[in-house]
């Protein structure tokens, strides 16, 4: 079957690379989509012929809801209990000892002993048609309520950062597995001839705690792993032509190295070659295509306002700005990480008080931008955003190493926290699942890491369980041996 | 050009005739292997095999699929289909019991293949691979000239050696003909990349067009197999195997001093250490009989092999957690390697395809698991390096030891070697407000205390314990079973040692037999700290107390631990209190236990010999005796998969039933008896086998015949055309500009990388630029870190080295691209071959050619030296007129002119062409 796959790609890319040297069109006019030379398992922008059909019955899909994802995570896990998962009852308790129920048996990363219990530290409010608990931390997106969907009994297995990321985005807290949006684009192809079709914008200064495994590829080709656009340097690595070499001249130097190389694909008819010449113009478009649309001078004023940001400052905002400018040409997957939202109370930034508030301010009216900028310019029907971290925070109030913390800090928790879906195919303005009282455990509701996995591949058009790959003699996927469709968010 | 003349015509009647002979004359025996197994993976297994029994009913196992069911039905009765339930459930049309389930249903020759299994006996069959390897015929050639007819004298006398009957019997069979050898100078390059990693260099490739001798390829080969950076080539691929980097992976991927590991494997290969002892070196190089009471250094070394698992440093993460993560990809990298198996699968349940239960995964585990390694963040156990002075104070205290107590001797140098045996402060039980700091090290502060349960005193007299605090007059009291008075054992004034670990020796009365300690704080500051504990180690006291020189001894044997040393990661086996128990992990989770298991290996293989140790040793021998039947394969094809970029077996990670067919079985076989039995397992020997076979010598050049019949090159039917790794893309570029250091060995470099691609959150390790030669040193030696390897190498499809990779996907994008044109490194190199160029010609036509020459060594065409001409022309009118530009792109050298400017650009095209960046 592998084989079988491999022979329909090479088919199929070196019928569109002849046609392309036949029609001789020189640069810019490449035939070929990422996907295809990707060897995506299904069409993209290229007809599709008798090989893609074919090929495409090897992966189980129905129409999707959402042909594009962006994919904001909050690296560090902000505390729902500050932001949506409103507990009046815990204020009640602040202060008073944790009871013995929720800490026999647990683990916690730093929690010690018996912590208290900490009352949240937002004011809540219900917002919109929906009445969406959201507090003051977030008001801008109080204002988008009504496009949201909230499941707000999400539970994980790891209360480590790496491991949980790991297990948000690959399905398995271990190295090694692809991420969500290496399996998309495995699955859906690219849409853009110029650009990546996984792309990744990382701010707060650091990458996410898992590394590049978080956006890799894992055992699936390389060709899918996330490229990560830089805020600093080349937005892609070595996009830039080195100084002293203008855009003609690097157009010149392709144009001969591709000549040169047809002359070697005559003599020795190694069909390798001709992806190669391929990838060529692929790279010379993508040196034009990244910078271009990584450039925000050209936005009007009003949007940058309305984002808040300014050209080139690197931020979470400026990220989700690309992010609708990835989306709107036809990138399949942009995931976005921010980092520094660990609360645990050890430091000015990171507690669920002030420094919660400073990240919130940083990212809510962005990220509520972003909802109106893509509902505005139509493409909030299919496009998916997905908002949310690798778990939760405590109840109660950290006490790391038996001391109390200098600032109010929960700790990482894994019993139940809020992710929030807006966009393609999801039900606008409803609230999944319920936590108990104290916001401890998820009372209703209740879905898994892997069952928001499977819902994202819903809405994607694949079936979560049929979806494999085949590696080391088994067939993978992204839910493992898990997962069941949220069908109660699905519009 | 050899001729195909007729045998497209007989290989249509041979075709014809033996499928006749399959329908009626002779009854076609059902090979189970080949026929019946790929139906039952495919159809069965997945409800009926190792993950699921549903019904009680499985496939996997000879026995299983002749018990009843839970119906009480059998499903397969031997030589009866109508009575197999199998046979009845495939056939039934009531929806309630029709077989598959909810799959696909069978076609109608699968079902003919199972009902006729069935009716002949179903005789059961043990996989190829899991069979004795035994050595082949060799294939005569007379033998399939009667069946082919006639050779054509050109594909008579085409074999160089047997290498070359097995294939050319192949291509026979499927009508291809062998390509003819490629030119001198292609394949010079080509066995110089395969052998070395690195192009030939000009005056190499004179020598060779010019040399007529008949053995002038033999002699090259020879030299090539001599030379230091032989090593250097096949230690990248084990370094993929070995899952080796600079870096200890997980969150925090802190850098790990284990380069000496990597420098191990070259040496190993360059001084073509047989096969078997490189793999027990590795395996159990501690357990290989010792010197004044120590393995050697070197065997040590080795076992870094099973060091480079990872380590997890972040706060709050379970030590045990992560050790036993380490022992599970030990075991799995163990499979992977040799037994070419993936063993992953039945860490949570038996394997789902080939005839391997759960329980036998953890009988495995039970050889690896006793080894004092913790996951604890200075890496424990290493060996440690004393240098200078304190390499004789080391002597000079296992003299003193030696001279009074010999008996003592052995322990006290491996201590001050590897410092064990010792417990980590994990081990401690947290009561008494006592913390784990970190959630690594006992933390200890006024009026708390910590217990150590079972710790065994038996003979023990002397304490040594790792301390660190930052508070005066702190006072730690040790006692026995309880806080009481009477049970009083020690009292240790604890010193500020502002933070630093400090190793301190404590006498201690003869207590005998296994006590719980208690240890508690007393200190006089407020506000108080805590006091960490990192270690501690329960010994017979250094003899020669009575002696004046006694507390100097003892105080140079503290400072001496005290003191850091360079070290490396090793394995190290607990003995006695210090070996573990493993069990069953139920469905493979680490925390619910089941049954205890001891040391075997899966019945699939042959039995682990009697006279073997039950220990790592023991099963190193296993794995490298001649009757192990997947060691010899595994490995032959490894090295097989790299010459020609595909093994004999496709998937070289996956030997099992779900893995690829050999494509030559009996090649494979042949190569892997010669190797084992002719060879003595030296690797040189083999590669030089296959390098000096026609097969190997073809050229790589296709035709659109080849290309419809054969479009992978599964039958070699011409010769290895595939990209160079990633290190190999590199080490040519620096090669060819001449900036290429030859120095060998030592810590991981870092050539130049663009900034802000290390980010490690939490570790304050950067990227600092290496000086001189160091930015030039073969790719080998860049330093590896797990979450940010070097960024064009994984461009080029290097790993991460988190998990043993087997293969290296070699991918074809864009991003390669945008590497060899616009990475500072490929600039350099172009700069530096242009100044090249410009020394060889008086000319831009000459210099262009001396260029291509240079990359190549081949003319080049009058068509692409006038391609490469248009590019200097335009370039070269270019910084004619804006000579500002040319400053920018020469920024190495000194030189600077538009002329050397032109050729930096040309040499830039140059080392992006197909032909320059694959291996031909």
């Amino acid at each position: 079957m592998e084989n079988l796959l491999k022979e329909l790609q090479y088919a199929k890319l070196e019928h569109q690379t002849r046609r392309h040297f036949l029609q001789s069109c020189g640069f810019g006019l490449g035939a070929l989509g990422l996907g295809s030379l990707m060897g995506s398992c299904s069409a993209s922008s290229t007809e599709p012929n008798a090989s893609d059909k074919s090929v495409q019955s090897g992966i189980p899909q129905f129409a999707p809801k959402a042909k594009r994802v962006i994919y904001i995570h909050m690296a560090g896990a902000p505390s729902q209990l500050e932001l949506f998962d409103y507990k009046p009852e815990l204020l009640k308790y602040h202060g008073k000892d944790c009871p013995a129920e929720f800490l026999e048996g647990k683990k916690f990363a730093f929690i010690q002993g018996v912590p208290k219990m900490l009352g949240p530290q937002g004011a809540f409010k219900q917002h919109g048609q929906s009445g969406a608990w959201i507090s003051d931390y977030l008001p801008h997106l109080q204002k988008v309520a009504d496009e949201i969907s909230f499941f707000k009994a999400v539970h994980t297995d790891q209360f480590n950062h790496a491991p949980a990321q790991l297990l948000m985005h690959t399905g398995s807290p271990r190295l090694g597995r692809p991420s969500l949006g290496a399996w998309t684009v495995y699955g859906l192809g690219s849409e853009n001839q110029n650009l990546p079709g996984f792309m990744v914008l990382a701010s707060g200064g650091r990458q996410p705690d898992a590394g590049k495994s978080v956006y890799g590829s894992g055992f699936l080709p390389s060709v899918y792993q996330g490229v990560q656009c830089r805020t600093g340097g080349d937005p892609v690595l070595y996009v830039s032509d080195p100084s002293g070499m203008n855009r003609n001249m690097r157009k010149t130097t392709i144009e001969a190295i591709n000549q040169i190389n047809q002359q070697t694909y005559e003599d020795v008819k190694d069909p390798e070659i001709l992806t190669r010449i391929s990838q060529y113009e692929m790279a010379f478009r993508m040196q034009m295509s990244v910078p271009e649309v990584m450039d925000v001078s050209k936005e009007p004023q009003f949007i940058l306002d309305m984002y808040g940001v300014k050209p080139g400052d690197g931020t979470f905002a400026m990220n989700c700005l690309l992010a609708r400018k990835l989306v709107e040409n036809d990138v399949r997957f942009v995931q976005l990480f921010d980092w520094g939202w660990d609360g645990h109370g050890t430091s000015e930034q990171d507690n669920v008080e002030g420094g919660l508030r400073k990240k919130c301010e940083a990212t809510d009216k962005p990220i509520a931008a972003l909802i109106q900028d893509l509902k505005m310019r139509g493409l909030l029907e299919d496009t998916l955003v997905i908002w949310g971290a690798e778990f939760g925070r405590t109840p109660m109030q950290e006490n790391r190493n038996g001391l109390v913390m200098p600032y109010m800090g929960r700790d990482h928790h894994l019993e139940a926290f809020t992710m929030w879906m807006a966009g393609g195919g999801v039900k606008k303005g409803v609230t999944h699942g319920e936590t108990d009282e104290l916001g401890y455990y998820g009372v209703k509701g209740r879905v898994h890491v892997h069952d928001i996995q499977a819902t994202i591949l819903h809405l994607m058009g694949f079936d979560h369980e049929k979806f494999t790959y085949p590696f080391q003699g088994r067939n993978f996927r992204l839910t493992d041996t898990e997962g069941k469709v949220v069908k109660e968010v699905l519009a | 050009m050899m001729k195909k003349r007729t045998f497209i015509g007989l290989g249509v009647v041979v075709i014809f005739w033996s499928s006749f002979s399959w329908s009626g004359l002779f009854e076609h025996k059902v090979d189970y292997n080949a026929e019946v197994k790929p139906i039952l993976n495919k159809h069965c297994m997945g409800c009926h095999g190792g993950v699921k029994k549903a019904g009680d009913v499985s496939f996997l196992f000879e026995h299983e699929m002749l018990e009843p069911g839970k119906s009480g039905k059998i499903p397969v009765v031997r030589g009866d289909a109508h009575a197999s339930e199998m046979i009845r459930r495939i056939l039934t049309d009531d929806p309630d019991e029709k077989m598959p389930k909810n799959g696909n249903p069978l076609s109608k020759d699968e079902i003919d293949i199972l009902t006729k299994w069935i009716d002949q006996g179903a005789s059961w069959e043990t996989h190829w691979s899991y069979k004795r390897i035994e050595k082949p015929e060799v294939p005569s050639l007379r033998t399939f000239s009667n069946l082919f007819g006639l050779l054509d004298q050109d594909v008579r006398n085409w074999p160089k050696n047997e290498i070359d009957h097995f294939t050319l019997k192949k291509l026979r069979e499927k009508d291809l003909s062998p390509s003819p050898e490629a030119d001198k100078a292609t394949l010079l390059r080509r066995v110089s990349l395969d052998l070395t990693g690195l192009p030939p260099t000009e005056k190499e490739v004179s020598d060779f067009t010019h040399d007529n001798s008949a053995n002038a390829y033999e002699k090259v080969v020879d030299r090539l197999l001599k030379s230091s950076s032989f090593g250097e080539r096949w230690t990248s691929m084990w370094l993929d195997l070995a899952r080796y980097a600079d870096t200890k992976g997980y969150e925090k991927d802190s850098g790990r001093r284990i380069w000496r590991y990597r420098d191990y494997v070259v040496r190993s290969f360059n001084a073509d250490k047989p096969f078997d002892v490189f793999t027990i070196e590795q395996l159990a190089g501690d357990l290989l009989p010792k010197k004044n009471g120590m393995p050697s250094d070197e065997n040590l070394i080795a076992t870094g092999f099973h060091r480079n698992t990872m380590n997890n440093d972040e706060g709050g993460t379970s030590d045990e957690e992560f050790r036993v993560a380490a022992q599970i990809d030990r075991v799995n990298t163990t499979w992977e390697v040799w037994q070419g198996t993936t063993f992953a699968c039945i860490q949570c349940h038996s394997h789902p395809y080939d005839p391997i239960s759960h329980d036998e995964y953890y009988k495995y585990m039970a050889y690896f698991n006793n080894t004092r390694d913790e996951d604890v963040p200075n890496d424990s156990p290493t060996l440690r390096f004393y240098k200078g002075n304190d390499s004789l104070k080391v002597q000079r205290l296992i003299d003193w030891v030696a001279k009074r107590d010999p008996q003592q001797t052995e322990n006290f140098t491996q201590f001050m070697r590897v410092m064990e045996p010792r417990i980590n402060s994990h081990d401690f039980q947290i009561i008494g407000g006592a913390t784990l700091l970190d959630g690594k090290y006992l933390g200890l502060k006024h009026k708390t205390s910590g217990r150590l349960p079972g710790a065994n005193l038996t003979g023990m007299t002397q304490m040594v314990v790792s301390l660190g605090a930052s508070i005066d007059k702190s006072v730690l009291t040790i006692r026995k079973d309880t806080s009481d008075k009477k049970n009083f054992i020690a009292r240790i004034a604890v010193p500020n040692t502002q933070g630093k670990d400090t190793v301190m020796i404590i006498p201690i009365p003869h207590a005998g037999g296994k006590q719980d300690l208690f240890f508690s704080l007393e200190s006089s500051k407020t506000p108080d700290d805590w006091v960490r504990i990192k270690w501690l180690s329960f010994q017979k006291e250094i003899p020669g107390k009575t002696e004046p020189e006694y507390p100097a001894v003892v105080a140079e044997f503290s400072r001496l631990l005290t003191k850091s040393a360079e070290d490396i990661p090793v394995l190290w086996e607990g003995k006695g209190d210090f070996s573990r128990k493993t069990h069953v992990f139920v469905r493979g989770n680490w925390m619910v236990k089941g049954a205890e298991v001891k040391p075997d290996v899966p019945k699939l293989l042959y039995a682990m010999p009697k006279d073997y140790a039950r220990d790592r040793l023991g099963l190193a021998k296993w794995i490298v005796n001649r009757e192990n039947a997947l060691t010899g394969r595994v490995i032959v094809n490894r090295f097989w998969e790299q010459l020609f970029g595909r093994g004999i077996v496709e998937t070289v990670e996956d030997f099992g039933s779900q893995g690829s067919e050999p494509s030559h079985r009996e090649l494979l076989d042949w190569l892997a008896v010669e190797f084992m039995e002719k060879d003595q397992w030296r690797v040189k020997k083999l590669l030089k086998r296959i390098v000096m076979s026609a097969t190997y010598r073809q050229s790589s050049k296709t035709d659109d015949d080849k290309l419809e019949k054969d479009p992978y090159n599964v039958w070699i039917s011409r010769g290895p055309r595939v990209r160079l790794s990633a290190e190999q893309v590199r080490d040519q570029a620096l090669a060819a500009s001449g900036l290429l250091s030859k120095k060998m060995y030592g810590p991981g470099v870092m050539p130049a990388q663009p900034d802000k691609i290390w980010q490690s959150p939490y570790s304050g390790e950067k990227w600092v630029l290496s000086e001189g030669e160091d930015q030039y040193r073969r790719g080998l030696y860049t330093y590896w870190k797990r979450t940010s390897p070097y960024p064009s190498m994984v461009t080029f499809d290097a790993p991460s080295r988190e998990f043993c990779q087997s293969r290296r996907i070699l991918t074809n994008t864009p991003l390669q691209a945008l590497v060899t044109l616009n990475d500072p490194v490929y600039l350099q190199a172009a700069e530096q071959l242009a100044a090249n160029m410009q020394k060889r010609g008086h000319t831009p036509q000459q210099q262009l050619t001396e260029g291509y020459r240079m990359l190549t060594y081949k003319s080049i065409e009058p068509k692409n030296l006038t391609v490469l001409m248009k590019v200097y022309q335009e370039a070269l009118n270019a910084y004619k007129t804006k000579p500002a530009q040319v400053d920018s792109i020469l920024p190495y050298g000194k030189e600077r002119s538009p002329e050397l400017a032109a050729l930096t650009v040309s040499a830039n095209v140059m080392l992006n062409l197909d032909n320059v960046i694959t291996k031909e």
